[in-house]
């Protein structure tokens, strides 16, 4: 047990310094809350365009629309690929994955705390103010009872856990490759499609939402958002978050598999 | 005459150089062309629901996005120079290129060339040429010149950009990462028709970076939908030169802007 509980202030430390690391970017920060701001304003202008000409009702109104959306952006950076600058590919390419590999940690929950700080920096200094600048400007739903925004808090949480254990596979294929960009690329198309981060899932014709709820990708934005609004509640609500839990031990378990793999023939670079 | 010929056996060069990690070339054109056909079936998703938005259908909304990509994709190709000039700066690989016998903008424009947005390029001219197939636009000589030169003056206007990113590093050194909300975030917003925008964006987006003149003006005078939207037919016809004269007044900047370099250092 004491083993354990320090284990974990390990890993909490390397957290804490990625944390750290991501402070120093204060403009860039700035620069990033611009950005994602600006394609909330557009994506927001795109759907009132055409929820105006269509009076049928819609599984999602406009308000909840903008509410995803908002959700979206706030989320953003969370999600593989974004927030990440593929540094484990980096440290395999110029050959200090060698360093890490002599620390007396394990290399997958090293890269995974490093991934949580990254993922709670954004969250804090690019998730919160976008929120609280769209609720300015914007017609923001926010759940009245309490124990939806709980459920949403875990689920939210098993997201991110899932997107860092997702950036780790990912990446860790460059054991193999050496330059991920194209890997990464086409894992990164199939991702934003199928996690609803382009159009909700909702608005889906049936034949592929079907597919998208066999995959694991839901889990990222549609399964935590929907709970958010309201659209997944009763027993549906501990499905959803079931499923979260499965896909996120199977990218853990994957992603080691890869790890090991990968170690297994590795070949130094640089010098 | 000499600039030209030495451009193009630059441009060899890079492609020659690229092709060397032939896997990961094949592996980047596949990926590029991918993350564009997700695009483009986002919004035919969303038309599929929607049946139409404010007016454009969804081939005519094609037509937008196809001549838009094509623009962008190609200035990324032939721009690239401009869009990662930084690391000349944080480097201060620029002292070399004022020693030689060149001009600057010459110089690092012709620095890269990044054969890989081929992939890019062929998927928004296969949405553009399957929307052409799907409307019956009136093809006549005038409209021909009129798309090629507008497609080259859309080109421009997103080199332009990349200049100002470019040349904003004489003063910031890292790039502003500001300019991504006007390239990639153009992209997306142009890919929709302008009319769905508020008045003060609208506006932002056509007289002061002339966005709207890339491909929303262009395709309504191709599509005939000039009288439907409401703009002066005159300003329709005269967009295309907006990018060129957006392209002219970055290079002066850019001009202005090496004036002010001070190396970094080695």
């Amino acid at each position: 047990m004491k083993s354990l509980c320090l284990a974990f202030q390990v890993y909490l430390a390397f957290a804490k310094k990625s944390f750290q690391r991501r402070m120093q970017y204060r403009v860039a920060n700035l620069a990033g809350l611009t950005t994602n701001f600006f394609f909330l304003l557009v994506h927001i202008f795109v759907y009132t365009a055409f929820y105006a000409a269509r009076t049928a009702p819609q599984p999602l109104n406009l308000d909840e629309i903008i509410t995803y959306f908002v959700l979206c952006q706030v989320s953003f950076m969370l999600m593989p690929f974004w927030g990440t600058r593929s540094e484990i590919t980096g440290a395999i390419k110029d050959g200090s994955v060698a360093l890490q590999l002599t620390k007396p940690v394990d290399f997958q929950a090293y890269w995974f705390a490093d991934e949580c700080g990254r993922a709670f920096y954004f969250l804090l200094m690019r998730g919160f103010p976008t929120f609280l600048i769209s609720i300015l400007f914007f017609k923001v739903t926010i759940p009245q009872q309490p124990t939806v925004l709980i459920v949403f808090t875990v689920s939210m949480l098993l997201a991110i856990f899932m997107s860092n254990a997702i950036t780790i596979t990912i990446f860790s294929s460059g054991f193999w490759t050496l330059d991920t960009t194209g890997i990464s690329g086409m894992c990164y198309s199939i991702i934003t499609l199928f996690s609803g981060m382009l159009v909700p899932i909702a608005l889906w014709p049936e034949w592929l939402a079907h597919i998208a709820r066999w995959l694991p990708f839901e889990g990222l934005i549609d399964i935590p958002f929907s709970i958010y609004l309201g659209k997944i509640t009763g027993i549906a609500v501990w499905i959803a978050i079931g499923k979260q839990m499965v896909w996120n031990l199977f990218f853990i378990g994957l992603g080691r598999l890869f790890l090991t793999r990968g170690f297994s023939r590795l070949v130094i670079q640089g010098g | 005459m000499h600039h030209l010929s030495l451009y193009f056996h630059f441009v060899k060069l890079r492609i020659r150089s690229q092709m060397e990690y032939r896997l990961s070339f094949v592996f980047d054109v596949c990926a590029q062309a991918s993350i564009s056909v997700i695009d483009f079936f986002m919004i035919a998703l969303l038309f599929n629901r929607f049946k139409e938005l404010a007016g454009w259908s969804l081939w005519e909304v094609g037509f937008l996005y196809g001549m838009i990509g094509i623009c962008f994709a190609v200035a990324e190709m032939v721009g690239r120079g401009f869009d990662v000039f930084q690391r000349n700066i944080v480097r201060g690989d620029f002292d070399t290129v004022l020693i030689r016998p060149l001009g600057t903008f010459f110089q690092v424009f012709s620095h890269e060339f990044l054969l890989r947005r081929l992939g890019r390029i062929a998927q928004a001219l296969v949405v553009f040429l399957i929307a052409n197939s799907q409307l019956t636009v009136a093809w006549s000589l005038t409209k021909v010149g009129y798309l090629l030169i507008s497609l080259v003056s859309g080109t421009c206007f997103f080199v332009g950009l990349f200049v100002i990113g470019a040349t904003s590093c004489f003063w910031t050194v890292q790039s502003i990462e500001i300019i991504n909300i006007f390239t990639n975030g153009g992209v997306f917003m142009g890919s929709y028709p302008f009319s769905i925008y508020r008045w003060w964006f609208r506006h932002f987006f056509t007289f002061i970076v002339p966005l709207a003149c890339v491909n929303y003006f262009p395709s309504l005078f191709l599509l005939g939908k000039i009288r439907v939207s409401g703009a002066s037919p005159i300003g329709v016809q005269l967009a295309p030169v907006a990018g060129f004269l957006f392209l002219g007044v970055t290079m002066l900047f850019w001009r202005w802007g090496v004036s002010h370099y001070q190396s970094t250092g080695h």
